[in-house]
């Protein structure tokens, strides 16, 4: 106490000028609109350069997790050239690249909105007709399969969500190839139900789990998820909780994917099923 | 005693009602603003002490804002020509320093002294009283121009009122 008031009559001079000149821009800053404007500016101008370097700091501490993200992406990318490429065997001797036909193209889309606590859940994509999306495209995300594009407009469109009841896909256990129509259980964003796998054939917990490719819609083995749990029902078959891989809270960048054959395909499914 | 405040008081008031009533009127060319009431902080007596000196900077710089509705303009800029006086009067003291009982006069220290005592003194208040104005640094030489001309004018109505109006 002694010390402060020593310090306060030592420097009255000073904090007396520094008390006088704090009043006296309060005065002008709360008085003039001009220069309370461009006072209001610069603080702006301060805290928003702050706030950018501390961002930039933070993408730093990031990095480690981002390259994490693109390597698994880049394999990703790779095992999907074999897969998306349909090779032609009619001219197997003539190595030309005419040879090597594309079967799927890929459409980068981003969702804008998005349900997962309903019983019939949507996605909706930013990108539409203008695109070139049209409906029954795959959309799948980096993670796994999202849904299948229902409707579209001139710029949007929507999928009907994995997280539907009215949505079956044919799934595949990666490592047995054995396949089944797979579809979610209604609870929780995380788990579906794979049926129809006969229950003599041995399946661990963590299998994998992607799509079959019998369908138009979804490329062969696409990651779908793995198995969490799994149970023999009644008698024949196997009851198959699949932990999905993509996380539909959070889902953000998708890709459509639109196969190139499909009509074909699906001409000459019908036609063998009319006979 | 009495007496002594009743002429700063007096000089205040008369200075105030100077700057408002007809200085503030004048307007040349749009440049040259002339502040002469700051000749109030520069006459006062050398053994003011520091905290009357600011405070009474203070309380002329409130008085011509309100008059001139610039509000905490001049505030600050007197202010901080108060604030500086003692180091200016320290910067240009005469070899022997300052005899008591004298006032900051050229009756006293001669022409030289006060005139580089004034111009000091009067460039930093208008300079800072300038620039708050303008509040950037945006032309930054044609500020600086109105800033030169203004002292120079405010100086040579100081220099002219020691000899014709506070003469001895």
């Amino acid at each position: 106490m002694k010390e402060l008031l020593r310090f306060l009559i030592r420097y009255h001079f000073a904090l007396l000028f520094i008390l006088l000149e704090s009043i006296g821009i309060t005065i002008l800053i709360q008085n003039n609109t001009y220069h309370k404007a461009s006072f209001v500016n610069f603080t702006h101008a301060i805290s928003g350069n702050f706030s950018k370097r501390i961002d930039g700091i933070r993408d730093y501490f990031s990095l480690r997790e981002e390259n994490r993200q693109l390597i698994n992406e880049n394999n990703k990318l790779y095992n999907l050239v074999k897969s998306s490429v349909n090779i032609s065997y009619i001219d197997q001797k003539i190595e030309t690249e005419s040879n090597l036909r594309l079967k799927y193209v890929y459409i980068p889309a981003r969702v804008i909105n998005n349900s997962t606590n309903k019983q019939f859940n949507y996605v909706i994509l930013d990108k539409g007709k203008q695109d070139g999306i049209e409906p029954d495209m795959a959309v799948v995300c980096n993670d796994g399969i999202v849904g299948v594009i229902k409707e579209v407009s001139e710029h949007f469109s929507s999928a009907i969500s994995f997280l539907n009841r009215n949505l079956q896909v044919s799934a595949k256990i990666k490592k047995s190839g054995h396949f089944g129509p797979l579809e979610w259980t209604g609870k929780g964003h995380q788990n579906a139900r794979l049926k129809d796998i006969p229950h003599n054939i041995k399946i661990q917990l963590g299998d994998t789990i992607v799509t079959s490719g019998y369908s138009a819609i979804f490329p062969d083995s696409y990651m779908i998820g793995r198995i969490s749990d799994f149970h023999v029902e009644g008698g024949n078959y196997y009851d198959i909780t699949v932990e999905l891989s993509a996380d539909f809270k959070k889902i953000r960048n998708v890709q459509v994917i639109k196969n190139l054959f499909r009509e074909e395909q699906e001409k000459l499914e019908s036609l063998t099923q009319n006979d | 005693m009495i007496k002594e405040l009743a002429k700063y008081i007096f000089r205040f008031v008369i200075l105030v009602l100077i700057q408002v009533l007809i200085f503030n009127n004048i307007q040349l060319s749009g440049y040259i603003n002339p502040y002469i009431y700051i000749l109030f902080i520069l006459l006062l007596p050398f053994d003011t002490p520091g905290w009357l000196l600011l405070i009474l900077g203070f309380l002329l710089g409130v008085s011509i804002d309100l008059f001139c509705d610039t509000m905490g303009m001049h505030t600050l800029a007197t202010t901080l020509m108060a604030f500086l006086r003692p180091f200016v009067l320290n910067i240009i003291a005469p070899q022997d320093g300052y005899e008591t009982g004298s006032n900051p006069r050229i009756s006293f220290y001669g022409f030289t002294w006060f005139f580089r005592y004034a111009a000091i003194l009067t460039v930093i208040h208008h300079f800072v009283l300038f620039y708050i104005e303008i509040f950037h640094f945006g032309g930054f030489f044609s500020t600086l121009f109105r800033v030169i001309l203004s002292s120079v004018v405010t100086l040579f109505i100081i220099i002219l009122s020691q000899f014709f109006v506070y003469r001895h």
